[in-house]
């Protein structure tokens, strides 16, 4: 196994009675990246997830993490920030704290200092002497966020870290997340919000129905998507062009339209075509690259991309 | 097993803190020993103060007490019924009785009183007619053994235990004083224990919790921290009924209490054994039912079932080895009430002891068992509630779910 490899996972399947719900998926997380866990509800993300985390065991294939097999002192290097928020109710948050500290091996004095560092960095200096309960919403979440990388974890697999959280929160945790990116860690992220995955994931896999449906670098992928379509801004007529199958004009004053090309033809023949068309100008000539959103609802609604 | 000492430790500082417990340990005792001590107080001052009755007056027409030896200071002699009724009639005196001139055949002694007349009365004429018919008697020894005649110590030969007179009121009291302490806090420690489960089930803490320790440690954590807790509880009441006692004057009534060494070590076993038991029972029932409330019913059953000899306890009083207590002793949930019963109405045969407590442990281990592996794959379900059948799979399914004896050995 290459030494920056962080989890890898091979052929694993996982069913609940007749139900499957993992299906033969292999994939690696390596360190020093933001690896997305894509797929609509039901998918088998957090059933991949928890088998990454040794709570479930596949029915078949094997999973390693940090180099080999997960065993007890390896729960000790990695974090787990849960879709489903889960704290103490009616503890202080330093004394929450200390004990999960704790139970990931670390000391009772290291638990505490690192505590309140997180807290001071999260801006909750106030809270640590505070019952949870007594906390607002987002500062449980940033809350449960420190509980996460609180053992200097190498590892971090993080469930819809932004939700619930207002802007100036969600940049304070994006850059907790870079931090830790920078530092060699591993960041599994399993979200629905695809513009944070556009900004932040290196790698991505988009799982549906319990199968992989895309892996690989989220720009490539995205590229991938891109073949045919370009954006242009100019002067023209552009349904004129030869190649273009189809042409969205939008309708935002700038004189910008999507040209859609047919199979044979491709981004530089069009570029060629405009050059040499007469009454034709742009001031602007660009891949049309799709949001991960439009590949998302593309992806899952089962249309294959060539 | 580092991680599930933190647990224990975890838990017992928690909920040693919680105003439930508090109030378990402090304030219910102490209201119950308030209240105790102020029935007792009328009850003991009506039956035992003589003084209300005033002067007792006392015709003696037998003539058996004509030389008054050791005479009460309260008790006035009247020559005949008639002068004795116009003085209770003028409210000079309280109550006077009569005895007989055919007494020392028939022993009957008439009182008349216009309210009810106190036990301690009844003592005070005894030992005034029996002083004064000791007179007729020579040896002084002979009254004493008349006085005081049995002084018992029963052997009982299956067991060879000897049972001195003065521990029989412990014997007769600690049965049931050990299954109340054996139900309070086994319940109350499996309560918390339950409760516990079910908060951080339902607060969904139990998915890091569960990516950080096994649920094998956790659920060992959580019973020797509450089991901790149950037994500090056991200490606190015992502590504080002995300062009841003392505030009400009455610790004399525990010098006579010798508390038997094997009595105690079979108690403390049993009160062990049946902890693990039930407390194991009642965190996968939490984990599995994932509301307290239902989950306490279902624990109130299993702790009722325990609670079955009692209903029985008559068959322990008269034939404390007959089928009933027997067939008792060796079922493992009723052992513990069983045989503390037995053990303090009787003995209990070596054979059905060791029976007894090796189902039992069998039985424990088997529960712990099968509870670690329910409590491990019940953690994460959430929404619908499992039927026996999934649940029975889940005990006997292959190690995918279970815990294994790796994860034991950590």
């Amino acid at each position: 196994m290459q030494h920056n490899v962080a989890v890898s996972v091979d052929r694993i399947s996982k069913s609940y009675g007749s139900f499957r719900a993992v299906d033969n998926l292999s994939f690696e997380i390596y360190k020093g990246e933001i690896f997305a866990m894509l797929g609509p509800n039901g998918s088998g993300k957090t059933t991949t997830i928890r088998m990454i985390l040794d709570i479930l065991r596949p029915d078949t294939g094997r999973i390693d993490v940090l180099g080999g097999p997960i065993n007890e002192e390896k729960k000790n290097r990695i974090g787990y920030l849960p879709e489903e928020r889960g704290m103490y109710r009616n503890v202080q948050v330093i004394e929450m704290m200390v004990y999960l500290g704790q139970l990931k091996g670390m000391s009772t004095h290291d638990a505490r200092q690192r505590s309140l560092e997180l807290l001071k960095r999260l801006e909750l200096d106030d809270a640590a002497h505070k019952k949870v309960s007594e906390l607002s919403k987002g500062m449980q979440q940033k809350v449960q966020f420190a509980i996460t990388v609180l053992h200097r974890p190498e590892l971090i697999i993080v469930d819809e870290p932004f939700s619930g959280l207002d802007p100036v929160n969600t940049l304070v945790i994006k850059e907790l997340l870079l931090d830790f990116r920078r530092n060699g860690g591993a960041i599994v992220m399993s979200t629905h919000q695809m513009q944070q995955v556009e900004e932040l994931a290196d790698r991505l896999l988009m799982i549906s129905r319990g199968q992989q449906k895309l892996y690989g670098p989220v720009d490539q992928i995205r590229r991938e998507f891109a073949q045919h379509a370009i954006i242009v801004e100019g002067e023209g007529r552009w349904d004129t062009l030869p190649g273009v199958a189809q042409v969205d004009m939008h309708e935002n004053g700038k004189k910008e339209a999507v040209l859609y090309l047919s199979p044979d033809a491709t981004p530089d023949s069009v570029l060629a075509a405009i050059a040499t068309t007469k009454g034709m100008s742009i001031q602007r000539f660009e891949l049309a690259v799709p949001s991960l959103n439009d590949i998302f609802i593309q992806v899952v609604e089962g249309h294959d991309h060539a | 097993m580092h991680k599930a000492m933190l647990v224990a430790r975890r838990e017992f500082l928690h909920n040693v803190r919680r105003p439930a417990f508090l109030f378990a340990s402090f304030g219910a005792p102490i209201l119950i020993i308030a209240l105790l001590a102020i029935i007792m107080t009328v009850a003991i001052q009506a039956e035992t103060d003589t003084t209300r009755v005033g002067t007792v007056g006392y015709v003696d027409l037998s003539g058996v007490l004509a030389q008054a030896i050791e005479k009460p200071e309260a008790f006035q002699p009247y020559p005949d019924e008639a002068s004795a009724r116009a003085a209770l009639e003028a409210q000079e005196i309280g109550a006077y009785f009569v005895v007989p001139e055919d007494y020392l055949e028939s022993g009957e002694v008439m009182l008349y009183s216009f309210d009810d007349a106190p036990e301690a009365l009844e003592d005070e004429m005894d030992d005034f007619l029996v002083s004064n018919l000791g007179a007729q008697i020579a040896n002084e020894d002979v009254l004493e053994r008349l006085r005081s005649p049995i002084d018992l110590a029963v052997q009982t030969l299956d067991s060879g235990r000897v049972i001195p007179e003065s521990a029989a009121p412990a014997l007769f009291i600690l049965p049931f004083i050990f299954v109340f302490i054996v139900m309070m806090a086994s319940q109350l420690a499996g309560g918390y224990l339950m409760s516990g489960v079910v908060d951080e089930k339902s607060n969904r803490i139990m998915e890091i919790l569960i990516t950080s320790v096994t649920p094998f440690q956790l659920l060992l954590g959580k019973m020797v921290g509450l089991g901790a807790l149950g037994l500090l509880q056991v200490v606190v009441w015992l502590v504080l009924g002995v300062i009841g006692l003392s505030l009400a004057n009455a610790l004399d009534m525990l010098t006579g209490i010798v508390i038997p060494t094997d009595l105690a070590i079979i108690g403390i076993v049993y009160f062990l054994l049946s902890y693990v038991l039930y407390a194991s029972f009642a965190a996968s029932a939490g984990a599995v039912i994932g509301s307290e409330q239902e989950s306490r019913q279902v624990a109130g059953f299993f702790g009722f079932l325990s609670m079955v000899p009692v209903i029985f306890i008559f068959n322990f009083m008269t034939d404390p080895n007959g089928t009933i207590p027997v067939v008792l002793t060796l079922i493992p949930v009723t052992a513990p009430t069983a045989v503390m019963l037995r053990l303090g109405f009787g003995s209990v045969p070596q054979w059905q002891l060791v029976v007894s407590m090796a189902l039992l442990v069998l039985m424990t281990l088997v529960v712990v068992w099968a509870s670690a592996r329910v409590f491990r794959w019940s953690l994460l379900l959430y929404g619908k509630r499992p039927t026996p059948r999934e649940i029975w799979r889940a005990i006997r399914s292959a190690p995918r779910m279970a815990v294994t004896a790796q994860e034991i050995a950590r």
